[in-house]
Order: structure tokens, then sequence, then C-alpha cells
């Protein structure tokens, strides 16, 4: 089967100039759910940077569906390979301007925000008594990560790629969550990779990587 | 123009005297400034000395070439001060302040000296050295108060940035929250005293063409040309200036380029 989403090779190190990883690369099929799983301060957090092109990799090559992204292409490289961030980021602002903003920029300037489709996916994870004009700054943790992979979902890009999107949550919405990422990741021409904390999660996904001494592995 | 008190060295010794209350609060208080005064009112002296015997000779000689000579050494000047003040650089910084300085001039300054004032000949140093000494002297708050909050915008707010960036903001996109921010904050000063001059203070210049015994309204005139002047500096500077700094933080990929930042090194 060809590579839907193929990119590499990245190499990173840390702070203090212990590699993280060499010579990383990455080809994944479409249609799935792909869980990083590896020891903490292993560098899979790095390894979606380089992945969503966040971080500075000149000599990799990032291909999705057979058409080639560079240079000035990457902010439309991201605009379909987008990263979920761990810490659940937010604009300042209200809550409906962090879930509208990718579709005001350029990248998505033809496409239309779903008022509805948002308003539902939020009673979905339990945040249905969130109201669009409330600031963002007065989110608790678990509404800011909810909010964030809402984010993910609405703007519907081709791969998604997740950073713990699930951390912090009570079970049961996280496997609300979790149902979510796969209803997304599962479709043709889409697909999920993700970080995921929890054994139990990484369980369910279709093909399992493992970043552990500088190497992304199949884990076992 | 020549109805007023000239200052000779007795006035200046006597003037002194002031400066060592301001030392005598500092040790009562034990405030420790007393030292750092004392520098600054040496330099005070030896630099605005030093001006004053280089204005008196290129008044003077009143040669062009000369007249350039000390505005470029005066950029250079302002640009490194402007650096300086800064609490983080990046390579190049320098360079970058250097080119604004010299931009803002030759447009500001060309544009008040030739059109606004149509100073006779177009160097006339009388004219045209404390008009751009002006600007100079404002743009270099401007860019160093611009450059500071650029860069700490970028750091403080890097997450915000980079979701913008995650859902693919382009380079113009992710750096327009940071570039208002900075140039506002740079032009807070001009706005500020812009909005006073006149009820809470009496502008520098204006008072000093009083002293030198030009009418009031003249005063008035050539300081409100000069605070248009000034205002036009700091924007067209701060402005010019974040969006070259941005290039060295982004390039077209719009990645965030934080490594590039270097904390000053005094």
């Amino acid at each position: 089967m060809a590579a839907f989403l193929e990119c590499g090779p990245f190499s990173a190190s840390d702070g203090e100039g212990r590699v993280l990883f060499e010579g990383v690369s990455l080809s994944l099929t479409d249609g799935q759910f792909v869980s990083v799983e590896g020891p903490s301060g292993g560098g899979k957090s790095t390894l979606l940077r380089h992945v969503t092109a966040l971080a500075h990799s000149p000599d990799a090559a990032r291909k999705l569906n057979g058409e080639c992204f560079s240079g000035a292409e990457l902010p439309e490289w991201r605009s379909r390979v987008s990263l979920v961030a761990q810490d659940a980021p937010m604009i300042a602002g209200t809550v409906r301007e962090n879930l509208e903003f990718p579709f005001c920029q350029r990248t998505g300037r033809e496409r239309r925000f779903d008022d509805v489709r948002a308003a539902g996916m939020m009673t979905q994870v339990g945040l249905e008594q969130l109201p669009f004009d409330r600031e963002v700054r007065t989110l608790s943790g678990g509404e800011r990560h909810r909010l964030a992979l809402i984010r993910g979902l609405l703007w519907d890009p081709r791969v998604i790629v997740a950073d713990e999107p699930l951390a912090g949550l009570d079970p049961d919405i996280a496997s609300v969550c979790l149902d979510l990422l796969l209803q997304f990741g599962r479709r043709p021409r889409r697909l999920l990779l993700c970080v995921l904390h929890d054994p139990a999660m990484s369980a369910r996904a279709d093909r399992r990587l493992r970043l552990a001494n500088g190497h992304l592995k199949a884990a076992v | 123009m020549s109805n007023f008190i000239e200052l000779g060295p007795l006035q200046l010794a006597l003037a002194t005297v002031l400066i060592f209350a301001a030392g005598l609060v500092s040790m009562a208080l034990q405030l420790g400034v007393e030292r750092r005064l004392g520098i600054a009112a040496l330099r005070t002296v030896i630099q605005l000395g030093l001006l004053g015997l280089v204005l008196e000779q290129i008044f003077a000689l009143r040669n062009p070439v000369l007249v350039v000579g000390l505005l470029l050494l005066m950029t250079v000047f302002a640009a490194r001060e402007a650096v300086t003040r800064a609490s983080r650089h990046y390579r190049g910084i320098l360079v970058d302040a250097w080119l604004t300085m010299a931009a803002t001039c030759l447009v500001v300054g060309g544009m008040v000296t030739q059109v606004v004032v149509g100073v006779e000949p177009w160097y006339e140093p009388q004219y045209v050295i404390p008009l751009l000494g002006m600007i100079l002297g404002n743009s270099l708050t401007g860019i160093s108060l611009c450059l500071d909050r650029f860069m700490d915008h970028l750091v403080v707010r890097s997450a915000e940035i980079e979701l913008r960036i995650a859902f693919g903001a382009t380079r113009r996109e992710a750096l327009a929250a940071p570039l208002r921010d900075a140039v506002r904050t740079g032009m807070i000063p001009i706005v500020n005293s812009m909005a006073a001059a006149g009820i809470v203070s009496l502008p520098g210049m204006m008072t000093g063409q009083i002293l030198a015994g030009s009418p009031p309204l003249q005063a008035v005139a050539y300081q409100i040309v000069v605070m248009f002047m000034i205002a036009a500096a700091v924007a067209l500077g701060a402005m010019m200036v974040v969006v070259l700094a941005g290039r060295h933080f982004m390039g077209v990929d719009a990645t965030l380029r934080l490594d590039r930042l270097t904390s000053a090194k005094n």
C-alpha cells in the first residue's frame, strides 16, 4: 500500500546536547490510528513537532498523499498535518475565537466554520454549558484540553498529530474523546498520529510505534 | 536672536552644586546611585563639550561632506545605544537598528529639512544637525522599546504564536500580533508627550528656543513640526525594525526560531 504520510529524516537533541533521535523517518498509511509510545523525556513531543514542521528541520522531506511540501509551502503542510499540542495552548480571547481562528487564516479561508457542528461536539465531550463568548483564561485545565481537541477535530485536517490529548481528563470523558479521535482517523485519506500516556488507550491503536534510545520501532 | 544671558565657566560650576545635592540625597538615603550619577554627569559634560566643539567647527566650515559624515556617525551611535538598551539580542540586531535609523533619518529628516522647513543650502548644519539629532534621540527610545517588546512577546507568548502556526498561519499572520504589540509599545512615549505638550510640560526644544530669545509662537511652530516629525520617525522606525527583526526569527516557512535569541552581553 502506498504511504499517505511520509516525512523525515528527523534528528534532534535536547538542551544539554544529548541526542534524542537521529535519522528518524515516518511512513504511514491512511485510515489509521497510530500511537507513539516510549519513555518520558525520550523525545516523543519533539518528534511530533518535527512531523508538524514546528521545529526547524531543514534536511527533512515531507510528503502527503504524494504531494511534497517544503519552504514556503510549510504553512500549507501544517494546515493539513495539524498539531494538537500537549499543554492545550490557547490564543487570548473567547472560546469562539479559539475554535474559529484557523478558518480566518489564509490557509483556511475557503473553508467555513460550522457553529452547529462545534456546539454538537462540545456537548459530546461535556462542554455543553460553555458559552462561545466565554474568555478562555477562565477555563479549567480539563476544559482547555477538551477545547483544544475539539479545535483540531473541527478543523478536520488530513492528519491530526496529537500530543497526549487525553491527559488529565476523567476516564469517561477521555474515552469519549478517544472515540471522536478514532472516528476522525479511521476514515480514508485521514490519519491520527498520537502520543498517549495510557497503555490501555494505546492498545486500541492500529499501529503502535515506540521511540526509545533514539530509534522509532514497532512496539511489541 | 542675541538677547539671552550667556553662560560661562562660573555659571556651569554653580550648576554642579545641583548634582552634588542629588548625590547627597542618594548617600543620605543609601540609594547607592551616587557613583552612577557622578559618572553620568561627567559623561554629560564630556560628551556635550565635545559635541559643542565639533558643532562650532562644522557650523563654521559649512561643508556638506562633514555634515553628512557627522550624521552617519550619529546614526551609528544611536543604533548602538538602542541595541544596548534591549534586554535580548540576536545576530544582526545592530545592523537592523542602524538600517532603521538611517532610513528614518533619510525619509523623515529629508522631508522636514528639505520640504517643510526648506533649509538653504540643503545641508545647513544649524538646522539639519539639531533636527536629525532629535529624530535619532527619539527613535532610539522608540526602536529599543519596540525591539525589546517584540522579542519579549516572541518568548512569553511563543505558545500562542506556535498555535497559530500549527494551524497553518503564514509568517505574516503569525507575526501580526507581536508586531502590533511592539509598535504600539514603541510609540507610547511620543504619543504621551504629544498629549501632555504645553499642559503638563514645556517641551525641551521649545524651552531652549525661548531661552535663546525666539518669539514664543515661532518656538511653538518649530515644536509642532518637531513633534510630528518624531511621531512619524518613531512609527516608521518601529515598524521597520520589527519587520527586519521578524525575518531573523521566522523565514517564509513560518517556523519560529527562538534559538536565534541571545541574551544581552552586559
